[in-house]
């Protein structure tokens, strides 16, 4: 059975649309820009803020790509008993902390879509959003559904700000993903949905070859310094996908722009021969967004498919780890066939999935 | 001294949350990281920085550096009364 | 599928395979801390840990004997964890370190996400196989069977489930049950009836 990737929707401080994103990325835009009164000490931040969410944030954002959804995907689909809905986020609404912080998201995906089946939470910090899509494809390989409509959303607050400060987590300018001036993330939020199906059809669509996750055990908020289960995920995910590392055209990393995270990524890609590979990470553009991240992600991959041309990996101009790679200094327009997405996350998570290009 | 170094200890069971210690259990030219220590990593690094700020009133910018200073209670309490606002 | 071992945490004690291997004695103690020490776990980590890592790591601290001899579970293994609430006891602890005492947290900021569960017990039985954790309203067997059926079909060997649920201090539970791709049979009566006896113990 083929298992199809398919564009759903994708809201950012970038555009609300799949086409914005394209020509945004082209440019080499970025939604992070310094806002006033942020952070604990009340100073500035460097932040992807989407800047028309302002009150009852995580609700109308996610309201709102019900409704693109609605437009870009077909009622009955929406609705069929054969379709599920999986979201992926790391802290839902926080707003509603004190009662429930994820009753309101199956609320707003239940009135809107008015599908049967409970729609599925998936809660695994920032390698959400491919483990998700990674558990859509496994629905349909098992028959259970014919289509999976899967969400990643997160939204900026103070409990996301404060806390990835008090790591000291936080880059004082825009990050640098891979740089050698690198200095720590820039926070961002967006919302992206992308159809898993078993069907292609006339609209533009990537294979899904295969995925998995793995674990460092190593530490809850550091990356391993071997790289250990990035290299397990990757390798597992090419043995489930029945694919070579010699087929990988490209590939979209986490790149958060940590010393750490970076650094445990080029020696990972190194440790599996992936080094000349040309790399790019989508934080320079987006910020980190979470829970949304995978989704997000995945979505400008499958431009990149769409229109053969990889983007400029925004913040990156000399290489900043200790062992090389291929980082995308410039946009390059370049035949793709196969992507591989990998993404690691608190709590020492790893995921990675390959797609490929049809015909 | 030894009163600052007693306060210390308490301190640092409660910022850290390790319900288990007593004040007695902290020797005090032990190391406190690593696993022969009392098991601390970086997190709780950055929390003797929340401790030495709130505290002590003292800032430290570069946690990377701090290590020196928190390699024991000794080495700790030292600090303190040098820089101690 | 086959349920290989399980146990059960809550208030009053810590249970293996439905028999009670530890009771709670220390009333003055939180019971989670109470049983660490009566079955002298040793693992200095524990007191850093919130209520959810540490009541998987006394159900996980039970099973350990089923552990051995199973050379598969080091990549082969899916921990495939939910819980009804996430990190909400922590998340309000942490929400209070910034908001009260006006010093953000890192230590508690690291539990604010519900799938560390899974991270702690890989860093303790160096596991580096598949992880994910889900938010589900309550227990519902159907789920893991199902989560376990595509874990077994991708080519793992081993399943540990585990449901945490943690409303209010005092009312915790964690159910953990290591589940092998071995046999064919249908487990989700069985799952059902181990929780529900659990429960009423």
């Amino acid at each position: 059975m083929k298992i199809y990737l398919k564009y759903g929707a994708l809201i950012s401080p970038l555009g609300n649309d799949i086409g914005s994103h394209f020509n945004a990325l082209l440019h080499h835009e970025s939604g992070i820009q310094l806002q006033k009164e942020e952070g604990f000490d009340g100073a500035a931040l460097y932040l992807s803020k989407i800047p028309w969410l302002t009150e009852n944030r995580y609700n109308t954002l996610l309201s709102k790509i019900c409704d693109d959804l609605l437009v870009n995907v077909s009622t009955a689909l929406l609705q069929s008993p054969k379709t599920a809905i999986i979201l992926s986020t790391t802290k839902a609404n926080m707003e509603e902390v004190d009662a429930d912080s994820f009753a309101s998201s199956r609320r707003i995906i239940s009135e809107k879509f008015q599908n049967p089946n409970e729609t599925i939470i998936l809660s695994n910090a920032c390698i959400s959003g491919v483990l998700a899509i990674n558990l859509a494809a496994d629905y349909i390989q098992m028959g259970t559904f014919d289509e999976v409509v899967v969400i990643g959303i997160d939204v900026l607050n103070d409990f996301v700000i404060n806390g990835f400060q008090s790591l000291r987590a936080l880059s004082d300018e825009p990050c640098l993903p891979f740089d050698e001036n690198r200095k720590g993330v820039s926070l961002g939020e967006a919302c992206g949905a992308i159809v898993v199906s078993n069907k292609g059809g006339a609209d533009f669509s990537v294979e899904y070859l295969g995925g998995a996750s793995s674990n460092d055990a190593n530490h809850i908020s550091g990356p391993s310094r071997t790289g250990e289960g990035l290299v397990r995920v990757v390798n597992k995910t090419l043995d489930r996908s029945n694919s070579k590392k010699e087929e990988i055209n490209y590939i979209s990393a986490h790149g958060t722009a940590t010393l750490f995270n970076d650094e445990m990524e080029a020696i990972g890609f190194n440790r599996l021969g992936l080094e000349n590979v040309p790399i790019n990470s989508f934080k320079g553009n987006f910020g980190h967004t979470l829970g949304a991240a995978g989704i997000v992600e995945v979505l400008m991959c499958m431009v990149s498919m769409e229109k053969n041309t990889l983007f400029k990996s925004v913040g990156f101009e000399k290489l900043g780890t200790t062992v090389p790679l291929t980082v995308l200094s410039e946009n390059l327009d370049l035949d793709l066939h196969v992507v591989l997405k990998t993404a690691s996350g608190f709590g020492g998570g790893n995921a990675a999935l390959l797609m490929r290009k049809i015909g | 001294m030894s009163s600052l170094k007693e306060k210390l200890k308490v301190q640092i069971i409660e910022q850290l949350n390790l319900e288990d210690l007593t004040p007695a259990d902290i020797v005090e030219d032990a190391p406190l990281f690593g696993e022969n220590g009392l098991g601390l990593d970086s997190i709780d690094a950055l929390e003797f920085i929340v401790l030495l700020d709130s505290q002590y009133g003292i800032k430290i910018e570069d946690p990377n550096g701090a290590r020196e200073i928190f390699h024991s209670l000794n080495s700790l309490a030292d600090f303190i009364e040098k820089n101690q606002k | 599928m086959k349920i290989v071992a399980h146990s059960y945490v809550n208030s009053k004690g810590v249970f293996l395979n439905g028999d009670c291997v530890q009771t709670r004695v220390d009333l003055e103690v939180h019971f989670l801390n109470d049983l660490y020490r009566k079955l002298e776990l040793n693992y200095p980590k524990f007191y850093k840990m919130d209520t959810l890592s540490k009541s998987a790591l006394l159900a996980d601290f039970v099973l350990t004997p089923y552990y051995t001899e199973k050379p598969e579970l080091e990549d082969q293994l899916q921990l495939i964890f939910a819980n009804d609430e996430s990190s909400k006891q922590t998340d309000l602890k942490f929400i209070d370190s910034y908001e009260l005492k006006e010093n953000a947290s890192p230590s508690l900021f690291v539990y604010t996400l519900p799938n560390i569960v899974t991270g702690e017990l890989a860093i303790k039985h160096k596991w580096y196989g598949e992880n994910t954790f889900f938010i589900l309203p309550d227990f519902q067997t159907k789920f893991y069977v199902e989560q376990m059926e595509m874990s077994f079909a991708r080519g793992n060997k081993y399943c540990l489930c585990g449901w945490m649920s943690n409303k209010t201090e005092e009312n915790e539970e964690c159910f953990l049950f290591l589940v092998s791709q071995s046999e064919n049979k249908n487990v989700t009566n069985e799952i059902e009836n181990i929780l529900n006896t659990y429960r009423n113990e």
